[in-house]
């Protein structure tokens, strides 16, 4: 065993310990002080990037009483919206519901590929007016590789997916990381150390509460340019449809969760499958530049943290300029290319003039749908600071974003797919089976039971001790012991949707970890091993789901937050918000324990106030799917599913967020209502309290809605009160701007108890409007 | 800690809602919602009829006849549920809502010796344990005071001037006299 090439062991951080656990308050980055400014709305760049949830939030698409709407069709092979007629979903999916979540879970893990240009390359596609050179332009079409890619399993048989994607990252990989993702969070938020990668944010997410600021401002969007829009909306009756309720600020909210996933010894979804090495023609010698980039990544300052594997595969790339290079002369060096690297490389052929969007065939750059949400908060940011209101996406020809598409497809079907299914075999022979067999068995028993394993308990841990690969000091397996490679084989299944070979994989990894005391990495495999099972889409009996499925959803999230020195709260948001999706699917009799892993995100404190709003919604969502049976409904749990809706309600009221507070209020209305019936139209609510309570919600709301349009009409002076409300409102309208005005100096949630008002302060504002008009 | 006692009909309606306090270890009787829970309690009390549902024509636990209380059944945050079932259908909810220190939540769990207020707190975690709905002892006193309850229901309904079909409310002093009072002797 060669001496660790980190020899400095990096003490586990105690200090971060709080600080991570409880979620913090978030005014350290500079984007909670622009939260405050309102939106203006006239900005088209800006829209652009609220578009994922602004087009969609009246009424899904999928659904059929959706209403056209008008805004610019995004390109439909990037839309979330075109993704639902996924293949293998369980086939006793209910009427109602969409395995929406489930895509995206698939879509969540996918192979990472590092990307590395030389510097011609980045300056090339710099003078195109890409900032953020090759990366960024390979970026938006990984997501999605075009075509259906048929992937083998660890049986033999073939099938096609038509939504495999991979993530583009950056080369430096997680060369700021250090070894606890606790730290890593916090590397996030100083400025001093992200500074030597790019002037870019680090595309690395997992931070629960940057997740919670973009759908903020998404939602703060939202609830703005509606109001003016179109005023039909929130007055729009809502049908009783479960899935009317599954917001696009969730979708969001599980997206950034997913984007981005942190660099870390313990899972291997975000370590590199594969490296695209680009050298441009314009290189004098492409050859000698490829060697010098591969040994940059190999051993020198590209080089991984110690335990990420470094044997993966390297993909060259020659980026030919069709301007003012010599196609010729490319080609000749491309065919010595392909003497050498067989098929594990291409020629990229690019325009290297800048293009302007009134260009004949110039195309918009797609916006990554798979961003981190600390860059997308840096990308709102910049465009709400800018002052010109032009799109500043740059847009590119279309015969580039063939060749790209051409590329990204050859990368995956010929290289990255084969590269791992072979991988995959050969460890499953070689490591997995091995372990599987007698021999294993007798092995890892011995490994326990070893009389003279002293060492193994005592306080002098991993590096004398041959029983255990756990380096428990540093907390990780190298990469090249048995553990982490079935770790990588199972992950690698699981990205290559085998779930059958993942399951099996992880549950043989949890009794390992569990056995080294490796808690961390024993909360990993039992995440991903009740994910696993949970994706597979053969049935699920009870037995096996309330047995094995949630102990070790149980297990996951215990060993995410307590056992270990450093709580990862986002792993464990990770994994019940992800379980609770699963199980949703799985019919009636799962969506109790589904409500339940949402009730317990809620009870842990593991989101703040945006994802505690959005969670209750989906607690309330969990218990609609329990229709019940028969006349009488037996076994529903639709009083549930309507008290639930009526929290999330006071939830969204209190955070200011009207329309969404109206919604989940119509939806309690529409379950109160098929449970206890109507009576005149008007919804039968048994008890006064509950009605009054209600009532008085219904009337907040209202109020908070007409004050934030009445921010919005402050230009437009004494604009005319509607006809329908009643008095006690006006007064409301009236005076709110100046209220919402000194709220948002404050940068807080405008609590507006409108009830609440004393009769001194009522007076007062009445002479403050008074003085208003005399202005 | 402070107790919600409520009797729906078959119809989901209340007939009968009164709030109180322990009158165990010192207690003054008084119940002690906060604003906010207080709003909540009627919500909770009718989403868990969807449990008591479940419990009450699901597979059965006891051999032979079905039980008549139903022990401990729902659970909101810390509000716990416990129900009995009439014959006809009428549904006794008992909400529960022990004191923080009770569930080891507030700030005198860690050093509950040092409280001033110590004297209850003290008698509490003296007897060794944190409040749990499944107790035997707990379970045993709101079984007693639904009993209580149940035969002064069952001499109230008795009653040929008050309409039961019709789900009226129960508006007599006397039998809130006696649900006071069984309160006051078990919980």
């Amino acid at each position: 065993m060669n001496p660790l090439q980190d020899a400095t062991p990096r003490p586990p951080k105690y200090a971060d310990l709080e600080a991570s656990v409880i979620l913090p308050k978030q005014r350290a980055s500079p984007a909670s002080s622009l939260t405050s400014l309102p939106y203006r709305r006239s900005n088209p760049s800006l829209h652009k990037l609220f578009e994922s949830t602004s087009s969609l939030a009246g009424s899904r698409p999928s659904s059929g009483t959706a209403t056209p709407t008008p805004a610019s069709a995004p390109p439909a092979a990037l839309s979330p919206g075109s993704r639902q007629n996924g293949t293998g979903t369980p086939s006793s999916l209910q009427p109602g519901v969409s395995d929406e979540y489930r895509i995206l879970i698939q879509r969540a893990f996918v192979p990472h590929v590092a990307v590395v240009a030389d510097v011609e390359t980045e300056t090339m596609i710099r003078g195109k007016g890409i900032e953020g050179g090759l990366l960024q332009l390979l970026r938006p079409f990984g997501e999605t590789v075009p075509g259906k890619i048929t992937i083998r399993d660890s049986i033999g048989a073939s099938k096609s997916h038509a939504d495999f994607g991979i993530r583009f990252v950056g080369a430096h990989l997680g060369s700021g990381l250090a070894s606890l993702p606790a730290t890593a969070r916090n590397s996030l938020e100083d400025p001093s150390r992200t500074s030597h990668t790019s002037m870019r944010p680090r595309s690395i997410g997992g931070n629960v509460a940057q997740v919670e600021e973009v759908v903020d401002r998404h939602l703060q969007y939202f609830e703005f340019n509606a109001h003016t829009a179109a005023s039909g909306i929130p007055g729009e009756p809502h049908t009783l449809a479960p899935e009317a309720n599954s917001s696009p600020f969730y979708t969001l909210y599980l997206r950034r969760l997913l984007s981005g996933l942190p660099l870390v010894p313990h899972e291997t979804f975000a370590h590199p499958v594969a490296s695209v090495i680009a050298v441009s023609s314009r290189n004098p010698n492409p050859t000698e530049e490829f060697r010098r980039l591969y040994a940059k990544q190999r051993e020198g300052e590209l080089r991984p943290p110690p335990w990420v594997d470094n044997e993966y595969l390297r993909y060259y790339v020659l980026v030919h300029e069709e301007e003012t290079g010599d196609i010729a002369k490319s080609n000749q060096v491309f065919d010595q290319m392909k003497r050498h690297f067989g098929l594990n490389c291409h020629l990229l052929r690019l325009k290297s003039q800048q293009c302007i969007p009134s260009d004949d065939d110039s195309v918009r750059l797609p916006t990554c749908e798979w961003m981190s949400s600390a860059e997308e908060l840096a990308e709102i940011q910049q465009r709400e600071t800018a002052d010109d209101i032009t799109d500043p996406t740059p847009y590119i020809p279309e015969s580039d974003i063939t060749a790209i598409r051409t590329f990204v497809r050859e990368l995956v079907a010929q290289s990255i797919v084969p590269q791992m299914e072979r991988h995959v075999a050969t460890w499953n022979e070689q490591v997995l089976a091995r372990r599987r067999g007698i021999s294993g068995r007798f092995m890892s028993l011995s490994k326990r039971w070893t009389p003279f394993g002293s060492s193994r308990n005592s306080s002098s841990p991993a590096l004398g001790s041959s029983n255990t690969n756990y380096d428990s000091l540093q907390g990780f397996y190298r990469p090249d012991a048995p553990e982490a490679i079935m770790r990588k084989l199972a992950d690698y299944s699981f990205m290559l949707r085998d779930w059958k070979l993942a399951l099996s994989t992880y549950d043989i990894l949890r009794t390992d970890f569990n056995n080294d005391k490796a808690w961390r990495h024993y909360a990993g495999a039992a995440e991903m091993a009740a994910l696993s099972a949970l994706m597979s889409t053969g049935p699920l009996t009870s037995k096996t789901r309330t047995e094995n499925i949630d102990t070790w959803i149980e297990a996951a999230s215990y060993s995410y937050t307590d056992r270990d020195r450093s709580a990862a709260p986002y792993y464990a948001l990770r994994t019940l918000a992800l379980s609770l999706e699963l199980l949703r699917l799985r019919g009636a009799s799962a969506a109790d324990d589904a409500a339940r892993w949402a009730s317990r995100i809620l009870e842990m404190g593991l989101v703040g106030p945006v994802g505690n709003a959005l969670f209750t919604e989906r607690v309330a969502a969990c218990y609609a799917i329990r229709k019940g049976v028969g006349a009488h409904r037996m076994g529903s749990r639709l009083r549930k599913a309507a008290f639930f809706a009526v929290l999330a309600a006071e939830a969204w009221f209190r955070l200011g967020k009207s329309l969404q507070a109206e919604k989940c209020l119509d939806v309690a209305m529409g379950l109160y209502g098929a449970r206890g019936g109507y009576d005149d139209g008007v919804v039968k609510i048994p008890f006064a309290q509950m009605r009054e309570f209600i009532e008085e919600l219904r009337q907040q709301i209202l109020g908070l809605r007409m004050s934030i349009r009445g921010l919005e009409s402050e230009e437009g002076a004494e604009e005319e009160v509607e006809e329908s409300v009643v008095v006690e409102e006006t007064e409301t309208l009236d005076k709110s701007p100046r209220m919402h005005r000194r709220s948002l100096i404050g940068a807080v949630a405008p609590a507006t108890d409108l009830a609440g008002l004393t009769p001194g302060l009522e007076r007062e504002r009445e002479e403050e409007k008074k003085a208003d008009h005399f202005e | 800690m402070s107790y919600t006692f409520t009797i729906l009909s078959p119809t989901d309606t209340p007939l009968f809602t009164h709030s109180f306090g322990t009158s165990r270890s010192g207690g003054d009787g008084i119940p002690r919602f906060t604003s906010s829970e207080r709003a909540l309690i009627p919500f909770i009390l009718h989403s868990a009829l969807d449990i008591v549902e479940d419990v009450q024509w699901g597979p059965s636990t006891s051999a032979g006849s079905a039980p008549m209380y139903l022990k401990h059944i729902d659970k909101y945050q810390n509000n716990f549920i416990s129900c009995w079932i009439t014959g006809g259908n009428v549904r006794f909810l008992l909400l529960t809502r022990p004191r923080d220190e009770a569930l080891g939540l507030g700030p005198s769990s860690s050093g509950q010796k040092g409280s001033l207020a110590g004297g209850r707190a003290g008698l509490q975690s003296s007897s060794g344990m944190l409040y749990s709905p499944t107790n035997a002892a707990t379970e045993e006193a709101v079984k007693n005071f639904f009993q209580d309850v149940y035969e002064s229901w069952l001499k109230t309904i008795m009653n040929p001037f008050f309409n039961v079909g019709k789900g009226d409310v129960v508006k007599s002093p006397v039998f809130r006299a006696r649900v006071a009072a069984a309160a006051k002797k078990y919980l």
